[in-house]
């Protein structure tokens, strides 16, 4: 008030003129202050912003008044408006002795640059001046502006002032410096500061119990009573940090944090605040039995709770620990409800993401359907993203049956298709593919339904428009994205003939998506055409209905009904992509030929073909091109060079300077073919590997046999398929990836249903009869449940397996089965629940190593799980999938979610035998592949997987060694078996890499070693980009189908195509 | 790690916006603090004090006809930031005593004074009031 007067007595003095600039900030402040609407505001602002370009490039301007103008320029951008002409001055009044202006323009120019902006460059200067000031203050705003304004290329510049500055005598100045270190640090992370390779943890203990907790700072410190809050919640994170997968500390760090869990109470927000950091250090550190019983007692009170806010973090310290102790949810269920049926949002969408932590086989249901049902309501992209991709995950990982999977991916598909990864459709039409007519009828007709309604709101929304064009007629419908599209186009063209309706109906629509999108893709259009092309095979040929719509009739025009999708066909003959005009001649000549060869060329269900390794080798080598080749040559041609010896030739041309004769015609097939090649090296490598570790492996069978002959339950399947795995449908397993783990979880729930001395090689056979077990006890679960509400039931079916209610087979997760030993040592959270299992408890019950267990249990591994086919080959006689406990056997190498391999190589773990580990650690995003992931069958035996380092470093806490001998009952053969396809999708995912296993099946007396070793190489995967197929060719086939292209044509696309075909859902027509 | 505070009354308007280790330029700056206001004034009082945004917690409290906002990200502790907004406010009233939006608007650098001394490149640094507010009068007592 004071300087106020004083400046207004001084203007005063000085005249009018003075006075009125001197009240512009007042004024501003009050127009701003005034303004009602947006527009209003930006309109004072440009005036503002006149005014200030006006008085800043003024000769005389008013030193004195800098701060005033710096705080005017930071409304002006605050408020949405570029004053980035103002940045040189404010530079400027940075080096202003007025300790006001200076602090005005530090704090302008923090606010307008970030440190990327080359105008700092000009303050580095002013700042290691300012930082050298006397006057404390002036430091301080130094050390802070070089928070926000040095970058990495200035940190140098600046850092000996900084370090300098921390003798400071000041505590302000030595704060401000270390904060400037740790902007430092998190630039360049291998920067080291003074505290490298000190022991912290010691150090950071101490100073949470006794300073802190014991309330040794000064009063002043103190935050509604609790004693510096905000440093103990610090001090939290950081003891959690240090204790992750570090044993020995978190042992040592357990009293204190008992202690500050006992210290907070809720009587104040604050105090809930530490309990919450408490019970978040408590779920990251290694898990200790009694804090998480603490924690979880701490938890009960937050869920109980009528404020909002301590139930979302209660919900959320809840999904940590069920991440940890799945059965803690359980005694939540009905806060959990109640959470979900919240109106709130945000609680909804925490409580969905606790649900998908808690999600199991049992549950899969239910959970999804609550998802979508968000999903349906919600708008928010960001959101719907993630809830999709949950979706997806949780779909390919629990799928209880392969129809379910269709139908709600296709649903996912249908809310949130333009979230949805392209490689979940891949995975999509891969299941279609792989099951029977029954499930390929029903997905026809689902799809046809949808075609139906979209058509239908197209033509709609036609009418309307033409109605009325200024009448916008209603929230215009969403149309199908492209991607479901593709899937569709792709299902009619293999199944469509099994429509109900008549093949011409599904033509129309078919042709009709093209009515609904006008706009389509050039992609959208060629899967049309093919997909029209093998409706047309399957449905009679040329003289079947479809084909006589499709093909031109000599006596005039296209078939009557044939209508748009006779016009589709015609245009494209002409189209200027060349892949659509390929295509049509394709169609068009190969509805032209006879038909055996149609039938030869375009097959029914034949996706899903075989190709035995003697076949892709003989693929790779290309004998068939021999003579081709060899006319060829006679006539003059070339010799193939491979891409590399062209490289080399071409570059030592280009060392010799200018070059006179023409060039050669650019290899434009050159890609592929190298890609083809390589392929067939590595399929030819591979089965050859695959072929000697069979060999290998054909002792281990003997083991198995002998353990599931002492279980009692003798399956066939270890006599089962020795061959290479490189295949996409094998004989016995029905599916080999995503929801294949499914069934494997009935398997390893048999396995510990059955309870001691089986292994898991004995579960094929027990398999049925669990499953039996499984509906038997549902039936029993729902009947009990009839008579409870709607909000028991839904309760039921969420818990149903943890509360013991349908206890039966419902084993969620196979990993916990399968790791359980045999003799009474079921994991605590043995959810599997045999009925002849304990009952359950909150709490670990006392076990020689209950955290070892723990450890294992469901680490919901959030986004990357694993791919699990393509790592490894493998070998083994029990090895496929229905002698295995599958995929979940990948899952259990995987070890808590943080900590890497320490698990397995501090604790135990391998000597107590829970883990058995499991096939070659795999990597990647991606679905467990679970037939193809058959791991060994062995739930004592050890396994050893070993893995490449660079995979390790990518994910930390993905992989696990398990590592042990097996010691005990039940010992079978170690199997580690791999899917020897994987699917499709992300090949950069599958670089190569070797897994190794190891095993040493007890059960025989003797010690077997078994290796298992492959290699993957992406090439491997069966046409990475089904729907990219690119026809590079130019080489149109008028001639008919049997016309034969150039030799480069030839090479690579043959291949290709018997290769491609299986994966390729899209596939081409090349005959 | 706190990324972002906003202070912005009833009707949407901002009155102050304090960006820490986040670069975002002035349009995204823009796009963002509309998303975050419009999505905060919608929320009702039954509402809990968080809401996700992009990759941002969004932790708001409101006083009288201010609200206050802050986004943090992941591992950020909700309630501690929500008790932090608290504390500010109150280093606030003392400062100012009785504070109000006027205050706020009137001395802005004020509050980015006092911020500075609290929060650092994101991580609270420091809640005691005595030491926030020391050099912060010693400014004002430099201005007379």
């Amino acid at each position: 008030m004071q300087s106020k007067l004083e400046k207004v007595v001084a203007g005063l003095k000085t005249g009018p003129r003075f006075l009125k600039e001197l009240r512009e900030f007042d004024n501003l402040v009050k127009a701003i202050g005034e303004c009602k609407s947006k527009a209003e505001e930006d309109r004072v602002i440009s005036q503002e912003l006149e005014l200030l370009k006006q008085r800043l490039s003024d000769p005389k301007l008013d030193k004195s008044r800098g701060k005033e103008y710096m705080i005017r320029l930071m409304y002006c951008e605050i408020l949405g408006h570029d004053a980035s002409f103002a940045y040189v001055k404010a530079l400027q009044f940075a080096s202003d002795p007025n300790i006001h202006t200076k602090k005005a323009a530090y704090l302008a120019l923090i606010q307008f640059l970030d440190y990327n902006n080359n105008l700092v460059l000009l303050l580095v200067n002013t700042l290691l001046l300012d930082m050298k000031s006397d006057n404390y203050l002036i430091v301080c705003t130094a050390l802070i502006a070089a928070t926000r304004l040095i970058g990495a290329d200035l940190v140098n510049a600046v850092y000996p002032v900084v370090v300098e500055r921390l003798r400071h005598p000041k505590e302000h100045v030595r704060k401000k410096a270390v904060m400037a270190l740790h902007w430092f640090g998190q630039l360049d992370p291998r920067r080291e500061g003074p505290l490298a390779g000190v022991e912290l943890d010691k150090h950071f203990r101490t100073m949470l119990c006794d300073k802190i907790s014991e309330h040794r700072l000064p009063k002043s410190y103190d935050y509604h009573r609790f004693p510096a809050p905000f440093i103990q919640i610090k001090l939290l994170k950081i003891v959690a940090a240090l204790g992750a997968g570090d044993r020995a500390a978190s042992d040592n760090m357990a009293t204190v944090l008992l202690q500050t869990l006992r210290r907070a109470n809720t009587s104040h927000t604050i105090g809930s605040a530490i309990i919450y950091e408490c019970v978040r250090t408590i779920t990251t550190i290694y898990p200790n039995p009694q804090l998480l019983a603490a924690a979880a007692e701490s938890i009960a009170t937050f869920l109980r709770s009528s404020s909002h806010n301590l139930r979302y973090v209660g919900i959320d310290a809840l999904a940590g620990i069920t991440a940890l102790n799945p059965a803690a949810a359980a005694e939540h269920q009905v806060a959990v409800l109640d959470c979900l049926e919240d109106p709130d949002d945000t609680l909804k969408l925490k409580t969905l993401e606790l649900l998908y932590k808690m999600t199991k086989a049992n549950n899969i249901q239910v959970i999804v359907d609550k998802m979508m049902g968000y999903l349906s309501s919600c708008t928010d992209e960001h959101i719907r993203r993630d809830i999709v991709r949950k979706v997806c995950d949780l779909a390919e990982r629990y799928a209880p049956s392969a129809a379910w999977f269709v139908t709600t991916i296709s649903e996912v598909f249908r809310l949130g298709g333009e979230h949805v990864d392209e490689a979940d459709a891949h995975r999509l039409v891969r299941l279609i593919a792989e099951q029977d007519a029954a499930l390929h009828g029903s997905a026809v007709e689902a799809y046809l339904a949808l075609l139906d309604a979209e058509i239908a709101a197209a033509h709609a929304a036609a009418a309307a428009n033409a109605g009325a064009a200024a009448l916008p007629a209603g929230a215009p419908r969403k149309k199908l994205p492209e991607t479901i599209l593709l899937v569709i186009c792709w299902v009619l063209g293999e199944y469509g003939h099994l429509a109900r309706r008549p093949p011409l109906a599904v033509l129309s629509r078919l042709a009709g998506i093209l009515t609904a999108h006008k706009a389509a893709s050039d992609r959208l259009r060629g899967c049309l055409l093919t997909a029209l092309a093998k409706l047309a095979a399957h449905t009679g040929g040329a003289a079947g209905p479809v084909g006589q719509a499709l093909l031109p009739q000599p006596h005039g025009g296209a078939g009557a009904q044939g209508g748009e999708a006779a016009d589709l066909v015609h245009k494209c003959l002409n189209s200027q992509c060349l892949d659509l005009q390929q295509r049509a001649q394709e169609l068009t000549a190969l509805l032209g030929c006879p038909g055996p060869v149609l039938a030869a060329a375009l097959p029914v269900d034949a996706s899903c073909e075989e190709f035995s390794a003697a076949d892709l080798a003989e693929v790779a080598a290309l004998p068939f091109l021999e003579p081709h080749v060899a006319r060829a040559l006679a006539t003059g041609a070339a010799p193939y060079l491979p891409p590399e010896a062209r490289g080399g030739r071409a570059a030592d041309e280009g060392s010799k300077g200018l070059r006179f004769e023409a060039y050669e015609p650019a290899p434009y097939a050159i890609p592929l073919a190298a890609a083809s090649t390589s392929y067939a090296a590595t399929g030819g490598h591979d089965s050859r590997i695959g072929s000697v570790t069979a060999a290998a492996g054909a002792a281990p069978p003997a083991g198995a046999a002998a353990t599931a002959a002492s279980a009692g339950a003798a399956p066939s399947s270890s006599s089962s398929s020795i061959e290479p795995q490189l295949m996409v449908k094998g004989g016995t397993g029905a599916r080999k990836w995503g929801p294949a783990q499914y069934e494997t979880d009935y398997g390893a729930a048999a396995a510990s249903g059955h309870g001691a001395g089986m292994s898991g090689a004995a579960a094929p056979a027990a398999a049925p009869a669990s499953r039996g077990t499984h509906s038997r006890s549902n039936s029993a679960a729902s009947f009990s449940a009839q008579a409870a509400s709607e909000r028991e039931r839904l309760a039921a079916s969420l818990f149903g397996g943890a509360a013991g209610g349908s206890g039966g087979g419902a084993a969620p997760s196979s990993r916990q089965a399968a790791a359980a030993p045999p003799a009474g040592h079921r994991p605590v959270n043995g959810s599997a629940a045999a009925a002849a299992a304990p009952p359950r408890q909150a709490t670990p019950p006392p076990q020689p190593n209950p955290m070892d267990l723990l450890l294992d249990l469901d680490v919901p591994a959030p986004a990357p799980q694993q791919w699990s086919a393509g790592a490894a080959a493998a070998p083994s006689g029990t090895g496929r999938p229905p002698a295995a406990s599958g995929g979940d056997w990948m899952d259990s190498l995987m070890g808590p979610p943080v900590g890497g391999p320490l698990p397995a190589a501090t604790s135990p773990l391998g000597a107590m035998g829970p883990v058995g580990g499991g096939g070659g650690s795999l990597l990647g995003p991606g679905i467990p592949n679970g037939g193809g992931g058959g791991g060994g069958p062995v739930p004592m035996g050890g396994v050893y997987g070993i893995q490449s380092p660079p995979m390790q470093q990518q994910q930390p806490g993905g992989m696990g060694m398990g590592m042990g001998l097996g010691m005990g009952l039940g010992m079978g053969a170690t199997g580690v078996s791999m899917g020897g396809m994987s699917p499709p999708m992300m090949p950069q995912q599958q670089t190569p890499m070797q897994a190794l296993g190891l095993g040493t099946p007890m059960g025989a007396g003797m010690g077997m070693g078994q290796v298992g070793y492959g290699v993957a190489a992406p090439q491997q995967q069966p046409h990475p980009q089904a729907w990219q197929h690119p026809h590079p060719q130019q080489a149109v086939m008028a001639g008919g189908a049997a016309a034969p292209p150039q030799l480069h044509h030839h090479h690579h696309h043959q291949p290709q195509q018997q290769v491609g075909r299986p994966a390729d859902p899209f596939g081409d027509l090349l005959g | 790690m706190i990324k972002f505070m906003l202070m912005v009354n009833k009707q949407g308007q901002t009155r102050l916006a304090k960006y820490f280790a986040e670069f975002l330029t002035l349009d995204e700056r823009r796009a963002l603090e509309g998303e975050v206001v419009r999505k905060c004034l919608s929320r009702t009082d039954k509402q809990c004090s968080f809401y996700e945004h992009r990759q941002y917690k969004i932790v708001y409290r409101r006083y009288a006809s201010l609200f206050f906002m802050i986004g943090v990200d992941d591992d950020e502790n909700e309630l501690a930031v929500l008790e932090f907004i608290h504390c500010f406010v109150e280093v606030l009233d003392k400062h100012f005593g009785q504070v109000c939006e006027l205050d706020i608007m009137n001395e802005p650098e004020m509050v980015h004074y006092i911020l500075d001394e609290m929060l650092v490149n994101g991580q609270i640094v420091d809640t005691n009031k005595a030491n926030i507010l020391e050099p912060v009068q010693l400014l004002e007592q430099a201005a007379a």
